[in-house]
């Protein structure tokens, strides 16, 4: 049995290979070509020289216009997270500790939300906040504003749709993690004489919060790395990380500039997704 | 039970902020007035009836790469998973570990890595890659092929393989175990990858937007990012709104089928 164990995992190791050789043609030497270009320097539109050289990584640092973006690029990750946060973290309480009819369609409505391709959704914005849109549209009836307020196009808008992107998986992340806190903890504590928000404060929140920050570090990961909704929404205005990298490599072409971006742009969500799975992972071992 | 009533009002508040822009690209494809204006100046169904022919191809190549990519992910990523699960060989996890990593990476990065990587290939062999429908679908590979296998995987840590045992042990070979058996207990894992890697390819641009845009090779996402940057008309929103009412069927077909944990076993 055991002999025929080896032979069998030896035999194993032929049905991997059709997907290894194809993530390795069509991630992993494209990955290495990224990093090879954005060790060089740029010898004309679109070409780079045989010189190895840091200079790409030490100008990014060195640039107050490229500092500028990737304070840029962290303030709007953080933005989106703190919003998605506030809004999700009520709904998720509500969807963890109820068994009412109505939980499972507002499941799926969020779900389904998340599901309905991402163009279509940023598009749905303009209607909505558009200078002659819905919200201007409103506030000018009741007679808030006088002048309509832009708010796509510019930094507003994007935060706008990438908290719309993000909030759904904050929610499902968080309402997983708070069914696993049992209710019977917040009972005592509540017995015990605690009012309401210092039982949520004293228990909940310290007890939730593995989910919180793992869910916080998804969702700004995936803010920073984010192109569709930023170019849709930002009207190429919002100059963050992915649309300067975007940039060089269509209009500008100066890749090694836009390889060296992509690449600290790629180090830094990874360093946060696995930080991030690190997390969840010591959450699941403890419960 | 007054907290019970603010979290309820948050609730609905996030729905209907959820919703807001998908019902509102509905109701903006009837719009007569000016597209971008709300509420609605008159109703018509006139931009339906123009929306132009790019846009009709543009479906067309989303559904063919998004078939592709995902029957390609399939083929190769079953045999894949089920190997890092059962395999003895050296070096199991790293391998995993590496099948899995492109989902670590911004679809943007891939996007230009590729693109960057398909010029050089053309420099040494006069072969284009970038810019075509081959293209589109070697990218989405990117993401549909670790969703696929991390969906295998994911699945097989609740298989019983008793039963396969029980199989051979009544007389089945090998292969007919794997075809009565095996497969058929991993069809949800697998359909669950396959549709999410589907979804996937069909929302995705950047990587379609890199990769594409020659003759015959623009994506609906990356036909309507273009439109939307350059000509915002009526039948964008109209072709948006078919796109809606096809991801509602499909969405409210797959929670039939699988229940509503089908795209949860393919995320974790």
């Amino acid at each position: 049995m055991a002999a025929g164990k080896v032979g069998r995992g030896d035999m194993w190791f032929w049905a991997l290979l059709p997907s290894l050789a194809t993530l390795f043609i069509v991630f992993g030497l494209p990955i290495v070509d990224l990093i090879y270009t954005s060790l060089h320097g740029m010898a004309g539109p679109a070409q780079i020289t045989d010189r190895f050289t840091l200079e790409n990584y030490s100008d990014f640092f060195n640039d107050t216009f490229m500092l500028n973006i990737l304070g840029r690029t962290v303030w709007l990750g953080f933005v989106v997270v703190c919003c998605c946060l506030l809004v999700a973290y009520p709904v998720a309480y509500l969807l963890a500790r109820t068994s009412a009819k109505w939980r499972d369609l507002a499941l799926f409505l969020i779900t389904a939300s998340l599901l309905v391709s991402s163009v279509v959704r940023n598009l749905g914005w303009f209607p909505i906040l558009g200078e002659s849109g819905l919200v201007n549209w409103l506030l000018t009836s009741i007679g808030i504003i006088h002048t309509p307020i832009r708010m796509v196009g510019n930094f507003t808008g994007v935060v706008i749709g990438l908290v719309h992107a993000q909030l759904p998986i904050m929610i499902l992340t968080l309402t997983t993690v708070i069914q696993r806190i049992e209710p019977e903890l917040e009972e005592a504590a509540r017995n015990l004489g605690a009012a309401p928000l210092e039982a949520f404060w004293r228990v909940m929140l310290p007890l939730s919060l593995p989910g919180i920050v793992s869910g916080s570090l998804l969702v700004f990961t995936l803010s920073i790395s984010a192109f569709t909704t930023p170019a849709i929404l930002g009207g190429n205005s919002v100059l963050i990380m992915a649309i300067y990298v975007a940039q060089q490599f269509r209009t500008v072409l100066d890749y090694p500039a836009g390889a060296s971006a992509a690449i600290l742009l790629l180090v830094t969500a990874a360093i946060l997704t696995l930080t991030a799975m690190r997390i969840r992972a010591r959450g699941s071992e403890h419960q | 039970m007054t907290n019970r009533h603010i979290l309820t009002a948050i609730l609905i508040a996030a729905l209907i902020f959820l919703l807001a822009p998908i019902v509102v690209v509905m109701v903006a494809s009837f719009n007569g007035g000016a597209v971008m204006s709300f509420p609605p100046a008159f109703l018509t169904t006139r931009w339906y009836h123009e929306i132009k022919p790019i846009f009709y191809q543009a479906i067309w190549v989303s559904l063919l790469v998004a078939t592709g990519s995902a029957t390609f992910s399939v083929l190769i990523g079953v045999p894949a998973a089920l190997a890092l699960c059962r395999g003895r060989f050296p070096g199991r996890d790293l391998l995993s570990s590496l099948c899995l990593s492109p989902l670590m990476v911004p679809t943007l990065v891939t996007g230009v890595a590729l693109y960057q990587c398909s010029l050089v290939f053309w420099d040494f062999t006069g072969i284009t890659i970038g810019g075509t429908l081959f293209g589109i679908i070697l990218g989405h590979l990117t993401f549909g092929l670790p969703f696929v296998i991390r969906a295998v995987i994911a699945g097989h840590a609740r298989f019983d393989r008793a039963l396969e045992e029980a199989a051979q042990n009544l007389g089945a070979s090998p292969l007919k175990t794997f075809r009565l058996i095996t497969i058929p207990i991993l069809r949800p894992s697998i359909a669950s990858g396959a549709a999410f890697a589907f979804t996937m390819s069909f929302d995705d641009v950047p990587i379609a937007l890199f990769m594409g845009g020659g003759d015959g090779a623009t994506t609906l996402p990356v036909q309507i990012y273009t439109n939307v940057q350059y000509d915002l008309s009526g039948d964008v929103m109209a072709v948006a709104s078919l796109v809606v009412v096809v991801s509602l069927v499909v969405i409210t077909l797959l929670n039939r089928l699988a229940g509503s944990d089908l795209f949860f076993g393919a995320k974790q």
